[in-house]
Protein backbone atom coordinates (compact mmCIF):
# COMPACT_ATOMS: atom_id res chain seq x y z
CA UNK A 1 0.00 0.00 0.00
CA UNK A 2 3.04 2.77 -0.50
CA UNK A 3 1.13 4.12 -4.28
CA UNK A 4 -1.99 5.78 -3.49
CA UNK A 5 -3.26 3.96 -6.69
CA UNK A 6 -3.33 0.55 -4.30
CA UNK A 7 -5.84 2.46 -2.17
CA UNK A 8 -8.15 2.09 -5.25
CA UNK A 9 -7.30 -1.34 -6.42
CA UNK A 10 -9.77 -3.75 -5.32
CA UNK A 11 -10.92 -7.68 -6.60
CA UNK A 12 -13.96 -6.71 -8.27
CA UNK A 13 -14.64 -10.64 -8.98
CA UNK A 14 -14.94 -11.03 -5.35
CA UNK A 15 -17.33 -9.15 -4.72
CA UNK A 16 -20.49 -10.61 -2.80
CA UNK A 17 -23.63 -9.30 -3.86
CA UNK A 18 -23.71 -8.15 0.33
CA UNK A 19 -20.59 -5.78 -1.15
CA UNK A 20 -21.96 -4.40 -3.62
CA UNK A 21 -25.45 -3.79 -1.83
CA UNK A 22 -22.87 -1.76 0.75
CA UNK A 23 -20.94 -0.06 -2.27
CA UNK A 24 -23.92 1.26 -4.03
CA UNK A 25 -25.43 2.44 -0.53
CA UNK A 26 -22.11 4.22 0.34
CA UNK A 27 -22.18 6.17 -3.09
CA UNK A 28 -25.57 7.13 -3.11
CA UNK A 29 -25.35 8.39 0.35
CA UNK A 30 -22.20 10.42 -0.50
CA UNK A 31 -24.09 12.06 -3.21
CA UNK A 32 -27.26 12.59 -1.16
CA UNK A 33 -25.21 14.31 1.47
CA UNK A 34 -23.47 16.19 -2.03
CA UNK A 35 -26.46 17.24 -2.65
CA UNK A 36 -27.57 18.71 0.68
CA UNK A 37 -24.12 20.48 0.95
CA UNK A 38 -25.39 22.57 -2.18
CA UNK A 39 -28.49 23.01 -1.50
CA UNK A 40 -28.27 24.01 1.98
CA UNK A 41 -24.99 26.29 1.72
CA UNK A 42 -26.80 28.06 -1.60
CA UNK A 43 -26.75 32.14 -1.38
CA UNK A 44 -30.04 32.23 -2.99
CA UNK A 45 -31.31 29.86 -0.08
CA UNK A 46 -30.03 31.66 3.01
CA UNK A 47 -33.17 33.62 4.12
CA UNK A 48 -34.98 30.36 3.22
CA UNK A 49 -32.93 28.47 5.82
CA UNK A 50 -32.21 31.32 8.60
CA UNK A 51 -35.34 32.79 8.84
CA UNK A 52 -36.54 29.58 11.42
CA UNK A 53 -33.46 30.82 13.39
CA UNK A 54 -35.21 32.54 16.26
CA UNK A 55 -37.94 29.88 15.66
CA UNK A 56 -38.19 29.06 19.70
CA UNK A 57 -37.92 32.19 20.73
CA UNK A 58 -41.11 33.87 18.85
CA UNK A 59 -43.51 31.61 19.76
CA UNK A 60 -45.63 33.64 21.10
CA UNK A 61 -45.34 36.00 18.61
CA UNK A 62 -46.38 33.61 16.08
CA UNK A 63 -49.06 33.11 18.21
CA UNK A 64 -50.49 36.21 18.65
CA UNK A 65 -49.97 37.09 15.03
CA UNK A 66 -52.28 34.71 14.39
CA UNK A 67 -54.55 35.33 16.72
CA UNK A 68 -54.63 39.11 15.78
CA UNK A 69 -55.49 38.42 11.99
CA UNK A 70 -58.11 35.73 12.84
CA UNK A 71 -59.26 38.93 15.18
CA UNK A 72 -59.40 41.20 12.47
CA UNK A 73 -60.87 38.26 9.62
CA UNK A 74 -63.93 38.28 12.13
CA UNK B 1 -51.73 20.88 10.81
CA UNK B 2 -55.13 22.11 11.93
CA UNK B 3 -56.95 23.28 14.92
CA UNK B 4 -56.15 26.71 17.46
CA UNK B 5 -53.23 26.94 19.62
CA UNK B 6 -54.16 25.45 23.14
CA UNK B 7 -53.43 27.30 26.45
CA UNK B 8 -50.36 26.83 28.47
CA UNK B 9 -52.85 24.56 31.07
CA UNK B 10 -54.13 22.20 27.73
CA UNK B 11 -50.44 21.39 26.89
CA UNK B 12 -49.45 17.58 28.15
CA UNK B 13 -47.01 18.95 30.52
CA UNK B 14 -47.69 16.33 33.87
CA UNK B 15 -45.63 13.75 32.07
CA UNK B 16 -42.90 15.81 31.35
CA UNK B 17 -42.17 16.65 34.72
CA UNK B 18 -42.50 13.31 36.13
CA UNK B 19 -40.44 12.20 33.88
CA UNK B 20 -38.19 15.57 34.76
CA UNK B 21 -37.72 14.58 38.21
CA UNK B 22 -37.32 10.65 37.72
CA UNK B 23 -34.04 11.82 35.25
CA UNK B 24 -32.92 13.81 38.14
CA UNK B 25 -33.38 10.89 41.14
CA UNK B 26 -31.80 8.25 38.26
CA UNK B 27 -28.82 10.48 38.00
CA UNK B 28 -27.86 10.05 41.70
CA UNK B 29 -28.51 6.75 41.87
CA UNK B 30 -26.29 6.13 38.24
CA UNK B 31 -23.41 8.00 39.90
CA UNK B 32 -23.75 6.31 43.19
CA UNK B 33 -23.62 2.66 41.42
CA UNK B 34 -20.96 3.89 39.61
CA UNK B 35 -19.00 5.43 42.13
CA UNK B 36 -19.22 2.29 44.36
CA UNK B 37 -17.78 0.40 41.28
CA UNK B 38 -14.93 2.92 40.95
CA UNK B 39 -13.99 2.45 44.54
CA UNK B 40 -14.74 -1.61 44.31
CA UNK B 41 -11.81 -1.24 41.34
CA UNK B 42 -9.54 0.61 43.39
CA UNK B 43 -10.10 -1.28 46.52
CA UNK B 44 -11.63 -5.03 45.14
CA UNK B 45 -12.57 -5.98 48.54
CA UNK B 46 -14.84 -3.49 48.47
CA UNK B 47 -17.44 -6.09 47.23
CA UNK B 48 -17.49 -7.77 50.11
CA UNK B 49 -17.43 -11.64 48.18
CA UNK B 50 -21.01 -10.92 47.97
CA UNK B 51 -21.85 -12.17 44.06
CA UNK B 52 -24.80 -9.65 43.63
CA UNK B 53 -22.39 -6.53 44.49
CA UNK B 54 -19.46 -7.95 42.19
CA UNK B 55 -18.33 -5.80 39.58
CA UNK B 56 -19.05 -7.58 36.61
CA UNK B 57 -23.33 -7.55 37.89
CA UNK B 58 -23.03 -4.08 39.13
CA UNK B 59 -21.15 -2.15 36.21
CA UNK B 60 -23.90 -3.11 33.61
CA UNK B 61 -26.48 -1.58 36.05
CA UNK B 62 -24.21 1.70 36.42
CA UNK B 63 -24.60 1.83 32.46
CA UNK B 64 -27.75 1.17 32.04
CA UNK B 65 -28.81 3.82 34.92
CA UNK B 66 -26.72 6.14 33.76
CA UNK B 67 -27.81 5.96 29.95
CA UNK B 68 -31.15 4.56 29.68
CA UNK B 69 -32.44 5.46 33.14
CA UNK B 70 -31.16 9.32 33.43
CA UNK B 71 -30.46 9.90 30.09
CA UNK B 72 -33.49 8.26 28.58
CA UNK B 73 -35.64 9.71 30.83
CA UNK B 74 -34.43 13.23 30.14
CA UNK B 75 -35.08 12.25 26.26
CA UNK B 76 -38.26 11.55 27.00
CA UNK B 77 -39.00 14.48 29.22
CA UNK B 78 -37.31 16.87 26.97
CA UNK B 79 -38.93 15.31 23.55
CA UNK B 80 -42.51 15.35 24.83
CA UNK B 81 -41.67 19.12 26.11
CA UNK B 82 -40.20 20.44 22.82
CA UNK B 83 -42.29 18.54 20.33
CA UNK B 84 -45.38 20.30 22.20
CA UNK B 85 -43.40 23.68 22.44
CA UNK B 86 -42.14 24.04 19.06
CA UNK B 87 -45.70 22.91 17.56
CA UNK B 88 -47.83 24.45 19.44
CA UNK B 89 -50.09 21.53 20.20
CA UNK B 90 -50.35 19.17 23.05
CA UNK B 91 -49.51 15.94 22.99
CA UNK B 92 -51.24 13.51 20.49
CA UNK B 93 -52.07 10.75 22.97
CA UNK B 94 -51.37 11.68 26.71
CA UNK B 95 -52.49 7.72 27.74
CA UNK B 96 -49.50 7.00 25.32
CA UNK B 97 -47.47 9.28 27.62
CA UNK B 98 -48.06 7.70 30.52
CA UNK B 99 -47.90 4.26 29.30
CA UNK B 100 -44.23 5.48 27.86
CA UNK B 101 -43.40 6.99 32.01
CA UNK B 102 -44.42 4.02 33.83
CA UNK B 103 -43.11 1.43 30.47
CA UNK B 104 -39.71 2.62 30.68
CA UNK B 105 -39.83 2.34 34.48
CA UNK B 106 -40.63 -0.90 34.59
CA UNK B 107 -37.92 -1.84 31.93
CA UNK B 108 -35.47 -0.34 34.75
CA UNK B 109 -37.09 -1.86 37.68
CA UNK B 110 -36.36 -4.98 35.59
CA UNK B 111 -32.77 -3.99 35.10
CA UNK B 112 -32.90 -3.30 38.96
CA UNK B 113 -33.87 -6.65 40.09
CA UNK B 114 -32.29 -8.87 36.56
CA UNK B 115 -28.33 -7.57 36.99
CA UNK B 116 -27.33 -8.28 40.29
CA UNK B 117 -29.09 -11.61 39.78
CA UNK B 118 -26.36 -12.13 36.83
CA UNK B 119 -29.24 -12.24 34.44
CA UNK B 120 -27.35 -10.74 30.99
CA UNK B 121 -27.17 -11.44 27.73
CA UNK B 122 -23.77 -10.02 27.97
CA UNK B 123 -23.73 -7.52 24.82
CA UNK B 124 -22.64 -3.82 26.00
CA UNK B 125 -25.40 -1.56 26.08
CA UNK B 126 -28.13 -4.46 25.57
CA UNK B 127 -27.66 -6.74 28.56
CA UNK B 128 -30.89 -6.42 29.37
CA UNK B 129 -32.90 -10.50 29.37
CA UNK B 130 -35.15 -10.67 25.89
CA UNK B 131 -38.48 -10.07 27.46
CA UNK B 132 -36.99 -6.63 28.57
CA UNK B 133 -35.90 -5.87 24.81
CA UNK B 134 -39.65 -6.20 24.08
CA UNK B 135 -40.59 -4.10 26.45
CA UNK B 136 -37.93 -1.58 25.64
CA UNK B 137 -39.50 -1.81 21.76
CA UNK B 138 -42.77 -1.43 22.57
CA UNK B 139 -42.28 1.89 24.83
CA UNK B 140 -40.04 2.88 22.13
CA UNK B 141 -42.50 2.61 19.24
CA UNK B 142 -45.04 4.44 21.54
CA UNK B 143 -43.01 7.03 22.34
CA UNK B 144 -42.29 7.48 18.50
CA UNK B 145 -45.53 6.80 17.78
CA UNK B 146 -47.19 9.85 19.91
CA UNK B 147 -44.35 12.09 18.96
CA UNK B 148 -44.64 11.97 15.33
CA UNK B 149 -48.74 12.05 15.51
CA UNK B 150 -48.07 15.51 17.63
CA UNK B 151 -46.22 16.63 15.33
CA UNK B 152 -48.34 15.59 12.02
CA UNK B 153 -51.31 17.57 14.12
CA UNK B 154 -49.02 20.36 14.48
CA UNK B 155 -50.34 24.44 14.29
CA UNK B 156 -47.31 25.55 12.73
CA UNK B 157 -45.81 25.00 9.20
CA UNK B 158 -42.14 24.10 10.19
CA UNK B 159 -40.84 21.28 11.82
CA UNK B 160 -38.20 23.12 14.06
CA UNK B 161 -34.68 21.40 13.32
CA UNK B 162 -34.91 19.94 17.51
CA UNK B 163 -37.69 17.66 16.33
CA UNK B 164 -35.77 16.33 13.24
CA UNK B 165 -32.77 15.34 15.97
CA UNK B 166 -35.10 13.30 18.24
CA UNK B 167 -37.15 11.62 14.83
CA UNK B 168 -33.58 10.71 13.36
CA UNK B 169 -32.75 8.95 16.93
CA UNK B 170 -36.42 7.22 17.56
CA UNK B 171 -36.08 6.31 13.71
CA UNK B 172 -32.47 5.10 14.26
CA UNK B 173 -32.55 3.21 18.02
CA UNK B 174 -35.92 1.33 16.74
CA UNK B 175 -34.07 0.05 13.85
CA UNK B 176 -30.51 -0.89 15.76
CA UNK B 177 -32.53 -2.03 19.38
CA UNK B 178 -34.19 -4.98 17.03
CA UNK B 179 -32.02 -5.42 14.77
CA UNK B 180 -29.38 -6.23 17.63
CA UNK B 181 -31.71 -7.81 20.14
CA UNK B 182 -32.64 -10.78 17.50
CA UNK B 183 -31.96 -14.03 20.03
CA UNK B 184 -33.51 -17.17 20.37
CA UNK B 185 -34.91 -17.42 23.43
CA UNK B 186 -34.35 -20.79 25.04
CA UNK B 187 -36.31 -19.72 28.48
CA UNK B 188 -37.96 -16.10 30.03
CA UNK B 189 -34.39 -15.22 31.50
CA UNK B 190 -32.16 -16.57 29.00
CA UNK B 191 -31.97 -16.46 25.19
CA UNK B 192 -28.86 -16.79 22.17
CA UNK B 193 -28.15 -13.88 19.69
CA UNK B 194 -29.30 -15.35 15.89
CA UNK B 195 -25.72 -14.07 15.29
CA UNK B 196 -22.31 -15.71 15.76
CA UNK B 197 -18.69 -15.15 15.66
CA UNK B 198 -17.18 -12.23 13.85
CA UNK B 199 -20.83 -10.84 12.63
CA UNK B 200 -22.32 -11.36 16.10
CA UNK B 201 -19.38 -9.09 17.08
CA UNK B 202 -19.97 -6.42 13.93
CA UNK B 203 -23.65 -6.08 15.11
CA UNK B 204 -23.12 -5.46 18.38
CA UNK B 205 -20.55 -2.77 17.79
CA UNK B 206 -22.98 -1.08 15.36
CA UNK B 207 -25.47 -1.32 17.94
CA UNK B 208 -22.86 0.14 20.53
CA UNK B 209 -21.76 2.81 18.82
CA UNK B 210 -25.00 4.31 17.62
CA UNK B 211 -26.25 3.69 21.07
CA UNK B 212 -23.91 7.04 21.38
CA UNK B 213 -24.30 8.51 17.98
CA UNK B 214 -28.19 7.88 18.20
CA UNK B 215 -29.53 8.04 21.64
CA UNK B 216 -26.54 10.02 23.58
CA UNK B 217 -26.13 12.99 20.59
CA UNK B 218 -28.81 12.59 18.22
CA UNK B 219 -31.33 13.19 20.84
CA UNK B 220 -29.71 15.39 23.15
CA UNK B 221 -28.70 17.84 19.71
CA UNK B 222 -32.49 18.19 19.64
CA UNK B 223 -31.97 19.38 23.32
CA UNK B 224 -29.18 21.37 22.75
CA UNK B 225 -31.05 22.94 19.79
CA UNK B 226 -33.92 24.23 21.56
CA UNK B 227 -33.03 25.26 24.91
CA UNK B 228 -29.55 26.91 24.01
CA UNK B 229 -31.09 29.63 22.10
CA UNK B 230 -33.84 29.41 24.31
CA UNK B 231 -32.04 30.23 27.78
CA UNK B 232 -29.62 32.62 26.10
CA UNK B 233 -32.67 34.37 24.45
CA UNK B 234 -30.43 34.53 20.90
CA UNK B 235 -31.46 32.99 17.69
CA UNK B 236 -29.53 29.63 16.90
CA UNK B 237 -26.04 31.03 14.96
CA UNK B 238 -26.90 29.40 11.75
CA UNK B 239 -29.81 27.79 10.89
CA UNK B 240 -28.15 26.07 7.52
CA UNK B 241 -25.65 24.61 9.69
CA UNK B 242 -27.77 23.04 12.32
CA UNK B 243 -29.60 21.25 8.64
CA UNK B 244 -26.34 19.88 7.70
CA UNK B 245 -25.18 18.72 11.40
CA UNK B 246 -28.49 17.34 10.88
CA UNK B 247 -28.31 15.02 7.39
CA UNK B 248 -24.29 14.64 8.25
CA UNK B 249 -24.98 12.79 11.71
CA UNK B 250 -27.54 10.69 10.24
CA UNK B 251 -25.86 9.22 7.17
CA UNK B 252 -22.12 9.03 8.91
CA UNK B 253 -22.93 7.86 12.36
CA UNK B 254 -23.90 4.23 11.10
CA UNK B 255 -20.70 3.49 9.52
CA UNK B 256 -18.57 3.76 12.77
CA UNK B 257 -19.60 0.75 14.76
CA UNK B 258 -16.36 -0.91 12.66
CA UNK B 259 -14.05 1.34 14.48
CA UNK B 260 -14.62 -1.07 18.03
CA UNK B 261 -13.23 -3.83 16.41
CA UNK B 262 -9.53 -2.63 15.03
CA UNK B 263 -7.22 -6.04 15.12
CA UNK B 264 -9.88 -8.46 15.40
CA UNK B 265 -10.96 -10.92 13.06
CA UNK B 266 -12.81 -8.20 10.93
CA UNK B 267 -11.79 -7.35 7.82
CA UNK B 268 -9.03 -5.11 7.79
CA UNK B 269 -11.30 -2.71 5.30
CA UNK B 270 -14.10 -2.50 7.51
CA UNK B 271 -12.09 -1.40 10.24
CA UNK B 272 -10.40 1.06 7.84
CA UNK B 273 -13.59 2.62 6.80
CA UNK B 274 -14.81 2.83 10.19
CA UNK B 275 -12.06 5.37 11.19
CA UNK B 276 -11.95 7.18 7.89
CA UNK B 277 -16.13 7.86 8.24
CA UNK B 278 -15.43 9.07 12.30
CA UNK B 279 -12.28 10.83 11.06
CA UNK B 280 -14.93 12.58 8.50
CA UNK B 281 -17.42 13.14 11.44
CA UNK B 282 -15.54 15.85 13.21
CA UNK B 283 -16.85 18.13 10.37
CA UNK B 284 -20.21 17.92 11.69
CA UNK B 285 -19.94 17.52 14.60
CA UNK B 286 -17.55 20.45 15.36
CA UNK B 287 -19.83 22.40 12.87
CA UNK B 288 -22.88 21.65 15.38
CA UNK B 289 -20.75 22.74 18.51
CA UNK B 290 -19.48 25.64 17.27
CA UNK B 291 -23.45 26.66 15.72
CA UNK B 292 -24.27 26.32 19.82
CA UNK B 293 -21.50 27.91 21.45
CA UNK B 294 -21.27 30.79 18.94
CA UNK B 295 -25.18 31.18 19.89
CA UNK B 296 -24.03 33.35 22.54
CA UNK B 297 -22.18 35.22 19.91
CA UNK B 298 -22.70 39.08 21.39
CA UNK B 299 -23.91 38.32 24.42
CA UNK B 300 -21.02 36.53 26.03
CA UNK B 301 -21.83 38.35 29.66
CA UNK B 302 -24.66 36.01 29.86
CA UNK B 303 -22.16 33.46 30.76
CA UNK B 304 -21.64 35.43 33.93
CA UNK B 305 -24.53 34.93 35.49
CA UNK B 306 -26.64 32.49 34.07
CA UNK B 307 -25.80 29.25 35.83
CA UNK B 308 -28.04 26.75 33.70
CA UNK B 309 -26.49 28.81 30.21
CA UNK B 310 -23.03 27.40 31.62
CA UNK B 311 -23.76 24.44 31.98
CA UNK B 312 -25.50 24.24 28.31
CA UNK B 313 -22.07 25.48 26.77
CA UNK B 314 -19.46 23.88 28.51
CA UNK B 315 -21.69 20.58 27.69
CA UNK B 316 -20.75 22.12 24.12
CA UNK B 317 -17.18 22.06 24.64
CA UNK B 318 -16.86 18.76 25.99
CA UNK B 319 -18.87 17.52 23.37
CA UNK B 320 -16.37 19.20 20.73
CA UNK B 321 -13.76 17.39 22.68
CA UNK B 322 -15.19 14.31 22.64
CA UNK B 323 -15.64 13.80 19.02
CA UNK B 324 -12.26 14.73 18.55
CA UNK B 325 -10.84 12.45 20.81
CA UNK B 326 -12.97 9.75 19.37
CA UNK B 327 -12.26 9.93 15.66
CA UNK B 328 -8.48 9.77 17.11
CA UNK B 329 -8.65 7.28 19.10
CA UNK B 330 -10.00 5.35 15.99
CA UNK B 331 -7.17 5.19 14.01
CA UNK B 332 -5.35 2.15 13.89
CA UNK B 333 -1.95 3.63 15.13
CA UNK B 334 -3.67 5.40 18.21
CA UNK B 335 -6.28 2.24 18.55
CA UNK B 336 -2.98 0.27 19.05
CA UNK B 337 -2.09 1.60 21.73
CA UNK B 338 -5.56 2.68 23.56
CA UNK B 339 -7.67 0.04 22.51
CA UNK B 340 -8.97 -1.72 26.06
CA UNK B 341 -7.21 0.50 28.03
CA UNK B 342 -8.74 2.97 30.08
CA UNK B 343 -8.26 5.70 27.48
CA UNK B 344 -11.80 4.23 26.20
CA UNK B 345 -13.26 4.83 29.83
CA UNK B 346 -12.07 8.28 30.33
CA UNK B 347 -12.90 9.13 26.51
CA UNK B 348 -16.58 7.84 27.40
CA UNK B 349 -16.89 9.84 30.40
CA UNK B 350 -15.90 12.91 28.71
CA UNK B 351 -18.68 12.59 26.23
CA UNK B 352 -20.94 11.41 29.33
CA UNK B 353 -20.36 13.53 31.91
CA UNK B 354 -19.13 16.54 30.00
CA UNK B 355 -21.71 16.38 27.37
CA UNK B 356 -24.37 14.17 27.87
CA UNK B 357 -24.71 15.44 31.61
CA UNK B 358 -24.23 18.53 31.70
CA UNK B 359 -26.71 19.32 28.68
CA UNK B 360 -29.28 17.20 30.55
CA UNK B 361 -28.45 19.20 33.83
CA UNK B 362 -29.14 22.42 31.98
CA UNK B 363 -32.36 21.77 30.19
CA UNK B 364 -33.53 19.89 33.29
CA UNK B 365 -33.34 23.18 35.53
CA UNK B 366 -34.54 25.36 32.87
CA UNK B 367 -37.91 22.71 33.09
CA UNK B 368 -38.22 22.95 36.24
CA UNK B 369 -38.08 26.32 36.39
CA UNK B 370 -40.58 27.04 33.17
CA UNK B 371 -43.45 24.31 34.71
CA UNK B 372 -43.43 24.75 37.91
CA UNK B 373 -43.62 28.74 37.20
CA UNK B 374 -40.61 29.69 39.91
CA UNK B 375 -37.18 30.06 39.58
CA UNK B 376 -34.63 27.47 41.39
CA UNK B 377 -34.58 27.02 45.26
CA UNK B 378 -30.97 28.26 45.25
CA UNK B 379 -29.00 29.86 42.87
CA UNK B 380 -25.56 29.18 44.97
CA UNK B 381 -26.31 25.59 44.70
CA UNK B 382 -27.06 25.38 40.80
CA UNK B 383 -23.63 27.51 40.73
CA UNK B 384 -22.30 24.93 43.04
CA UNK B 385 -23.30 22.00 41.17
CA UNK B 386 -21.62 23.30 38.38
CA UNK B 387 -18.22 23.77 39.48
CA UNK B 388 -17.82 20.67 41.73
CA UNK B 389 -19.30 18.68 38.35
CA UNK B 390 -17.19 20.12 36.03
CA UNK B 391 -13.95 20.15 38.22
CA UNK B 392 -15.12 16.01 39.35
CA UNK B 393 -15.18 15.41 35.21
CA UNK B 394 -11.84 16.78 34.34
CA UNK B 395 -10.30 15.17 37.25
CA UNK B 396 -12.03 11.71 36.45
CA UNK B 397 -11.11 11.96 32.52
CA UNK B 398 -7.70 12.84 33.60
CA UNK B 399 -7.02 10.57 35.58
CA UNK B 400 -8.26 7.63 33.36
CA UNK B 401 -6.04 9.12 30.62
CA UNK B 402 -3.13 9.06 32.65
CA UNK B 403 -3.92 5.47 33.23
CA UNK B 404 -4.82 4.57 29.74
CA UNK B 405 -2.14 5.61 28.25
CA UNK B 406 0.31 4.01 31.32
CA UNK B 407 -1.68 0.62 30.89
CA UNK B 408 -1.08 0.95 26.86
CA UNK B 409 2.78 1.49 27.30
CA UNK B 410 3.10 -0.88 29.67
CA UNK B 411 1.56 -4.12 27.48
CA UNK B 412 3.56 -3.04 25.13
CA UNK B 413 6.76 -2.48 26.11
CA UNK B 414 9.42 -4.84 25.39
CA UNK B 415 13.22 -5.65 26.08
CA UNK B 416 15.95 -6.36 24.00
CA UNK B 417 14.93 -9.78 23.33
CA UNK B 418 11.39 -9.37 22.20
CA UNK B 419 10.05 -10.20 25.90
CA UNK B 420 7.55 -8.19 27.70
CA UNK B 421 8.70 -5.86 30.17
CA UNK B 422 5.71 -5.81 32.43
CA UNK B 423 3.72 -8.59 33.59
CA UNK B 424 -0.35 -8.05 33.23
CA UNK B 425 -0.42 -7.91 37.34
CA UNK B 426 2.20 -4.90 37.41
CA UNK B 427 0.17 -2.79 34.67
CA UNK B 428 -2.83 -3.28 37.08
CA UNK B 429 -0.77 -2.60 40.17
CA UNK B 430 0.42 0.60 38.29
CA UNK B 431 -3.08 1.91 38.07
CA UNK B 432 -4.59 1.79 41.87
CA UNK B 433 -3.25 6.03 42.49
CA UNK B 434 -5.37 6.79 39.06
CA UNK B 435 -8.42 4.32 40.43
CA UNK B 436 -8.65 6.17 43.52
CA UNK B 437 -8.17 9.44 41.82
CA UNK B 438 -11.15 8.59 39.27
CA UNK B 439 -13.74 7.55 42.30
CA UNK B 440 -12.80 11.06 43.96
CA UNK B 441 -13.83 12.65 40.82
CA UNK B 442 -16.88 10.38 40.95
CA UNK B 443 -17.70 11.26 44.21
CA UNK B 444 -17.47 15.23 43.67
CA UNK B 445 -20.07 14.04 40.63
CA UNK B 446 -22.36 12.23 43.06
CA UNK B 447 -22.26 15.28 45.31
CA UNK B 448 -23.46 17.37 42.34
CA UNK B 449 -25.91 15.23 41.48
CA UNK B 450 -27.36 15.04 45.57
CA UNK B 451 -27.47 18.87 45.45
CA UNK B 452 -29.42 18.86 41.78
CA UNK B 453 -31.98 17.16 43.49
CA UNK B 454 -32.06 18.64 46.79
CA UNK B 455 -32.86 21.86 44.43
CA UNK B 456 -35.47 20.53 42.22
CA UNK B 457 -37.39 18.84 45.31
CA UNK B 458 -37.14 22.33 47.33
CA UNK B 459 -38.31 24.32 44.38
CA UNK B 460 -41.08 22.03 43.68
CA UNK B 461 -42.42 22.53 47.43
CA UNK B 462 -42.18 25.82 46.39
CA UNK B 463 -39.56 26.71 49.54
CA UNK B 464 -38.60 29.76 49.71
CA UNK B 465 -35.33 30.75 47.65
CA UNK B 466 -32.70 32.34 49.75
CA UNK B 467 -31.59 34.21 46.58
CA UNK B 468 -33.59 34.15 43.29
CA UNK B 469 -32.69 34.24 40.15
CA UNK B 470 -31.26 31.00 38.33
CA UNK B 471 -32.72 30.33 35.59
CA UNK B 472 -34.62 33.44 33.59
CA UNK B 473 -37.68 31.94 32.25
Amino acid sequence: MNEVIDFFRSDWDAMTSTDWTGFWLLLVIAAIMVVIYVVTLRPSNRDKFEQYRDFVNHEQDRVWDRESNNERSK
Amino acid sequence: MSGTRPDEQEYHFDVVKWFAVAAVIYLVVGALVGDFIAWELAFPALNFDNQYLSFGRIRPLHTNAVIFAFGGCTLFATGYYIVQRTCQVPLWSTKMAWFTFWGWNAVIVGAVITFPLGLTQGKEYAELIWPLDILIAVVWLAFMGNFVMTIVNRNVSHIYVANWFFLGMMVMITYLHVVNSLAIPVDLTHSYSIYSGVHDAMIQWWWGHNAVGFFLTAGFLGIMYYFVPKQADRPVFSYRLSVLHFWALMFGYVWLGAHHLQYTALPDWAGSLGAAVSLAMIIPSWGGAINGVMTLSGAWNKLRDDYVLRFLIVSLAFYAMSTFEGPVMSIKTVNALSHYTDWTIGHVHSGALGWVAMVSIGAIYHIVTKLWHREMYSVSLVNTHFWIHTIGTIIYICAMWVSGIMQGLMWRATDEYGNLVYTFAESVSAMHPYYVLRSVGGVLVLIGALMMLYNVVQTIRGAKSPVAQAARV
